[in-house]
């Protein structure tokens, strides 16, 4: 299997440098400024926007009802508007900064599935943290 | 050769002589170390959040963090984090440039948009290094500080929201609790995440070095470039959810 260094045969690729085989620059890719390439990063232009825009939004909301104006919206409702808008970040810097969404299915799940354990870890730990604190209350909390 | 991935598409998936994720075994050990390193900060933070729910009162982040370098006592609460979290999420940006411009052999594009991503890395753990100095006057030291359950109320108004019932009805020893964890767990994850930065900009030194040396012209395929900005990437992921439960939550 002596195709040198540089040799774009599959199965070698395969055995050897699988990188160049799955990067995909044997098949496209040739003009930086070619259509192609402008979308993709007027794509990343339009995330970087939004992901600063909700940044500021955050900030925003947290100056204005959990400094300013703490008794107009209550807490856990600002708390879930936080969450919604950290995975709604989350969800852009992974599928388009890290390209998840333009991986193959099974590949994109095999990453995320796993991270459904999250949802018991988070659940199981926050009640049992919850409940050891009423347990003993006898003055206001929280 | 131009027809590669049609080659190999004529077998299953499963069926062998192709990886069925389509993607290089390097790359996808990449997103598993990613995977288990989320598990890592995920449980540093729900450990905060569990002694968070422990405790009746906590600090509050609108009166601990309302600093900004050479602005005096000025109160501007979150305005220097905002900073720091644009700073990073630029960084993010000039990173996935360098990949996209790696995807077309682009190789000053390539350097151009690495030394931008570097500046930002440098500038944000500068950032950092401001705030932990900041906080460490004002507390005293980093990890292990309000260990003493008899000081009086007053030594933590400044951390806390004074006008709340829980403050009111807070007894020192409490209060000395919540903040002395408040404050180990604010130095140990964002410790952890600077350090993850602090790497994270010494690999793109050494890929920026191997770019200027052509070792990824002469190979072919940037795609060193692609997984090192996973990682990168990463770092900011893993800030967004930091940002959240020191800061906002």
């Amino acid at each position: 299997m002596s195709h040198g260094h540089n040799s774009n045969d599959p199965q070698a690729l395969y055995e050897g440098d699988q990188s160049k085989l799955y990067s995909g620059v044997m098949n496209h890719h040739s003009d930086i400024k070619s259509e192609e390439s402008r979308k993709q990063i007027g794509r990343i232009r339009w995330v970087l926007i939004l992901l600063s825009l909700v940044t500021i939004a955050e900030v925003g909301l947290g100056l204005a009802f959990a400094y300013y104006y703490p008794d107009v919206l209550p807490r856990p409702l600002l708390n879930t508007i936080f969450l919604v808008l950290t995975l709604v970040k989350a969800g852009y810097i992974v599928s388009v900064f890290m390209h998840l969404g333009d991986e193959v299915k099974s590949f994109f799940w095999m990453v995320l599935m796993p991270l459904l354990l999250f949802v018991w870890f988070i659940i199981a730990f926050l009640a049992d943290g919850n409940f050891w604190l009423f347990m003993n209350a006898s003055t206001p909390i929280r | 050769m131009a027809h590669a991935t049609a080659t190999t598409a004529e077998t299953k998936p499963w069926g062998g002589g192709r990886s069925p994720f389509n993607v290089s075994y390097g790359k996808m050990m990449m997103w598993f170390f990613l995977l288990s390193d989320a598990f890592t900060f995920g449980a540093f933070l729900i450990s905060y959040g569990t002694k968070r729910f422990f405790s009746a009162v906590w600090p509050d982040p609108n009166h601990v963090f309302h600093a900004f370098p050479f602005m005096g006592h000025m109160d501007l609460p979150l305005v220097f984090v905002s900073l720091m979290t644009f700073i990073l999420i630029a960084s993010s940006v000039t990173m996935v440039l360098a990949v996209h411009a790696g995807h077309y052999g682009d190789r000053n594009g390539v350097i151009k948009w690495m030394l931008w991503t570097i500046i930002g890395g440098i500038a944000f753990l500068a950032c950092q290094a401001w705030e932990w100095t900041h906080l460490s006057h004002l507390t005293g030291g980093l990890w292990g500080t309000f260990t003493d359950g008899d000081a009086p109320k007053a030594i933590y108004e400044a951390y806390y929201n004074t006008a709340s019932d829980a403050w009111a009805a807070a007894t020192p020893a409490e209060l000395a609790s919540s903040t002395h964890n408040f404050y180990n767990f604010f130095f140990t994850i964002t410790g952890f995440h600077g350090f993850h930065v602090l790497s994270g900009v010494a690999f793109l030194v050494l890929i920026l070095i191997n770019t200027v040396n052509g070792t990824y012209d002469n190979r072919g395929h940037y795609e060193m470039v692609e997984k090192v900005g996973l990682y990168w990437h990463f770092v900011d992921l893993v800030w967004v959810f930091v940002f959240t439960c020191f800061y906002l939550l």
